[in-house]
């Protein structure tokens, strides 16, 4: 049996069922569970905006970013709101963390207003389950540090899928400053789990050896790495997380490690370009590439995010329901 | 065509295993034949009787500063290269510690290019491991590894930042080049003189410990040890840093070293009339530690000699001791004091060899010197039994400051090839 779930448009999908109250994370999280998100995602995806207004009324979807962020806080946004929760986005900046009230007291507080779902960024790793044990709520991990991204590994295999048309069997290489990226992680986890091949290209001091000793392929020679990728998934240098001096400069990175026409060529003949945004054109990508849109699945990346979390929300939605009951 | 016949010389290659008594018969730039006997003379273009001589492949000294850019008029690169070739070395690698510092592949562009046209020995470079050797930030390593440099050093600026350490090794590791490392603990170093002895507390100097080096030196190992990368300490002087090392080499870990003759014929009672001729980084050191790298060079714990020549200025060694700036020539005394190590502590021939030419080429992934048919005519001749006495003003350099100054050896550099062309003047 493949890996691969057929993606039905005859007959809607259901919504997903979740083991687990929370979405902290795509590690240990069942292939059906994803399987069954992917296509629920994909429906909604196809669907026009406003045929679920109703799917989550009565919901209240509370945003809490520690970090700052526009695609993915928007994105949970509009899919609450397209499933007709109610969304309150708590600005950090401006709130009670300033004065310098620790998470847990922010958690409990909140708490004490029975939010059903906190969707939460935060630049600790771990800190979403530090909240999720500290509120009655459902947390959907929206980003937290190094560790996890989930939603944004969801969106990228359903735009895999969509383009591709599976996952299983396909050579993808993540690209970039691996050790400070959640979405490597998230994404080496859930593309694996769903059959294809994945490898990172990554300068060595960009790149934990402990991943080669969890058997990912590593290359520290990009042309090498992508040759014959189906996907190159491109990452961010994440600048706020490093220390600034694991690369002699970002003219070297380009140099060696920006993908541009010329490394482009080694990867398979049809391959995609992704990339989790922001961007930092001419650090990590040409513009060229970034904007070619018959090579970049950037644009439908954002676009399938908002479906992604409709599913995601849903799901955890319906879990919560269920918990509370 | 031109042909060199070498006759009657004592033949010394170790990566051929070869110690006869023979003759070298090269065309051009490439050896046609190695033989016990004597080819026909005629047709030859010149014969050069070796008798009594060593005939080794061409000496690489792998730790050279060149004045240039920077203090031209201390010392050229074209006069570098002359002198060089002209003291029986075929090939130096040269350190980033110039003005501007060689920390970019336009610096390492420049320089080959204009060592490309100069008569004299081969020119190599490392790369500065910092940019501008601020011990902060790495330097561009990718792009000038592509340029050609073939590994990377850092002056005798001391990386103190272990974690900075790591990355360079990790980066290093990755480009498949060495770091070379002059190892000193800052703060154990800092505003010292000499080297930490009674002698050092008589003149009212400040002292820096043997430990000094050691304690750099272990982090470096271990950080080896982490990071897989391949590590060389350069200028080896105590004897705390010898037992480091013969423990990395037994654990396995890709390590080398180098030492430079102030270090094994030398020690730190030579500055007891304050004479900044003496003053070296690292300093001169105890008797003990001198003993103790005679026998590390003698067991192969360090690998390679090297001539740590660094010109200086007159103006710069002609004030107090503890102002003046630390270094010395280097380059027109190496094989003669190299040499005196079999002279005076029966350290095999072909030891010494391997110290000048197969080990810093190994080190370096650089050619393997060999003397065989096909191979490069790279080739360095010394007298072993020629005694002088030496005098910086006979050097061929500007930079003629040398703690060696009166000395006498017992060997003399007599002919030296480099891409089958004479480079003796």
């Amino acid at each position: 049996m493949t890996r691969d779930t057929k993606i039905a448009n005859d007959t809607p999908p259901p919504a997903a069922m979740l083991s687990n109250k929370h979405l902290l994370g795509i590690q240990g999280m069942p292939i059906p569970e994803i399987n069954a998100l992917l296509e629920r995602a994909h429906f909604f995806a196809d669907r026009p905006k406003a045929l679920f207004a109703d799917v989550l009324a009565n919901i209240t979807v509370l945003n809490m970013f520690f970090e700052n962020s526009t695609r993915t806080r928007v994105s949970f946004e509009l899919a609450a709101k397209r499933l007709g929760a109610s969304v309150l986005n708590i600005s950090v900046n401006s709130s009670s963390v300033k004065k310098g009230e620790t998470l847990i007291d922010t958690a409990t507080t909140l708490n004490a207003m029975r939010p059903d779902i906190l969707v939460a960024r935060h630049h600790a790793s771990g800190a979403p389950l530090l909240l999720s044990q500290h509120v009655d709520a459902a947390v959907i991990n929206a980003g937290d540090g190094r560790h996890e991204h989930p939603t944004q590994a969801l969106l990228d295999a359903l735009t895999i899928k969509r383009s591709l048309g599976k996952i299983a069997g396909l050579k993808i290489a993540i690209c970039g400053d691996i050790d400070n990226s959640r979405v490597a992680r998230s994404n080496l986890y859930l593309l694996s789990a769903l059959g294809a091949d994945v490898r990172f290209v990554s300068p060595a001091t960009l790149v934990s050896p402990y991943f080669s000793e969890m058997g990912v392929p590593v290359y520290t020679d990009m042309e090498q790495g992508i040759s014959g990728c189906d996907i190159i998934m491109m990452l961010r240098l994440q600048t706020e997380r490093m220390e600034g001096r694991e690369t002699p400069s970002q003219h070297e990175y380009f140099h060696f490690f920006g993908l541009d026409t010329r490394k482009l060529q080694k990867a398979a003949p049809n391959a995609f370009i992704m990339h989790p945004g922001p961007m930092n054109r001419g650090v990590e990508i040409d513009s060229k590439i970034a904007d070619d849109n018959s090579k970049s699945l950037i644009r439908t990346q954002v676009e399938l995010g908002v479906a992604t979390r409709m599913a995601c929300l849903e799901a955890i939605a319906g879990a919560s329901t269920r918990v509370r009951i | 065509m031109s042909k060199t016949l070498l006759k009657n010389g004592r033949i010394i290659s170790p990566s051929d295993k070869l110690d006869m008594v023979g003759h070298i018969l090269f065309e051009n730039s490439v050896i046609s034949s190695v033989e016990k006997d004597l080819p026909p003379e005629d047709k030859i273009d010149q014969v050069i009787d070796c008798s009594g001589c060593l005939i080794m492949p061409g000496a690489i000294d792998m730790r050279v500063q060149s004045a240039d850019p920077g203090a031209e008029h201390l010392e050229s690169l074209s006069e570098l290269l002359a002198a060089a070739g002209n003291a029986g070395i075929s090939q130096i690698v040269s350190l980033p510690a110039t003005t501007p510092v060689i920390d970019s592949a336009v610096m390492i562009d420049s320089l080959r290019l204009r060592a490309s046209s100069t008569h004299g020995a081969l020119l190599h470079l490392y790369g500065a491991m910092t940019q501008s050797l601020n011990n902060q930030q790495m330097a561009e390593l990718g792009m000038m590894a592509k340029a050609g440099a073939i590994g990377f050093a850092n002056g005798v600026v001391s990386v103190q930042d272990s974690l900075l350490m790591r990355r360079i090794m990790i980066y290093s590791k990755m480009l498949d080049k060495p770091v070379i490392h002059h190892c000193s603990d800052a703060y154990l170093d800092k505003d010292t003189d000499m080297n930490e002895s009674e002698t050092a507390t008589r003149l009212g100097l400040l002292g820096s410990p043997a430990i000094a080096e050691t304690i750099m030196l272990e982090r470096d190992l271990n950080l080896a040890s982490i990071t897989g990368c391949r590590y060389h300490a350069a200028h080896i002087s105590t004897a705390s840093s010898v037992e480091a090392l013969r423990r990395a080499k037994k654990a396995g870990l890709s390590v080398t070293a180098d030492t430079s003759p102030a270090y094994f014929l030398l020690n730190d009672k030579a500055t007891a009339d304050y004479n900044t001729a003496f003053k070296l980084n690292p300093p001169l050191r105890s008797e003990e530690d001198r003993l103790a790298i005679i026998d590390a060079i003698k067991d192969g714990t360090i690998d390679s000699i090297t001539s740590d020549h660094h010109p200086i200025e007159m103006d710069k060694k002609m004030l107090p001791f503890g102002q003046a700036t630390a270094g010395a020539s280097g380059i027109e005394t190496l094989l003669p004091l190299a040499f005196s190590l079999y002279h005076t502590n029966d350290i095999p021939l072909t030891r010494i060899v391997t110290a000048l030419s197969t080990a810093p080429a190994s080190i370096l992934s650089l050619e393997t010197p060999k003397l065989a048919s096909g191979e490069t005519a790279n080739i360095s001749i010394i007298n072993l039994s020629s005694s002088s006495v030496i005098r910086g003003t006979n050097f061929l350099s500007q930079s003629q400051i040398t703690p060696f100054e009166h000395y006498l050896v017992d060997s003399r550099v007599v002919g030296c090839f480099v891409h089958g062309i004479s480079v003796m003047l």
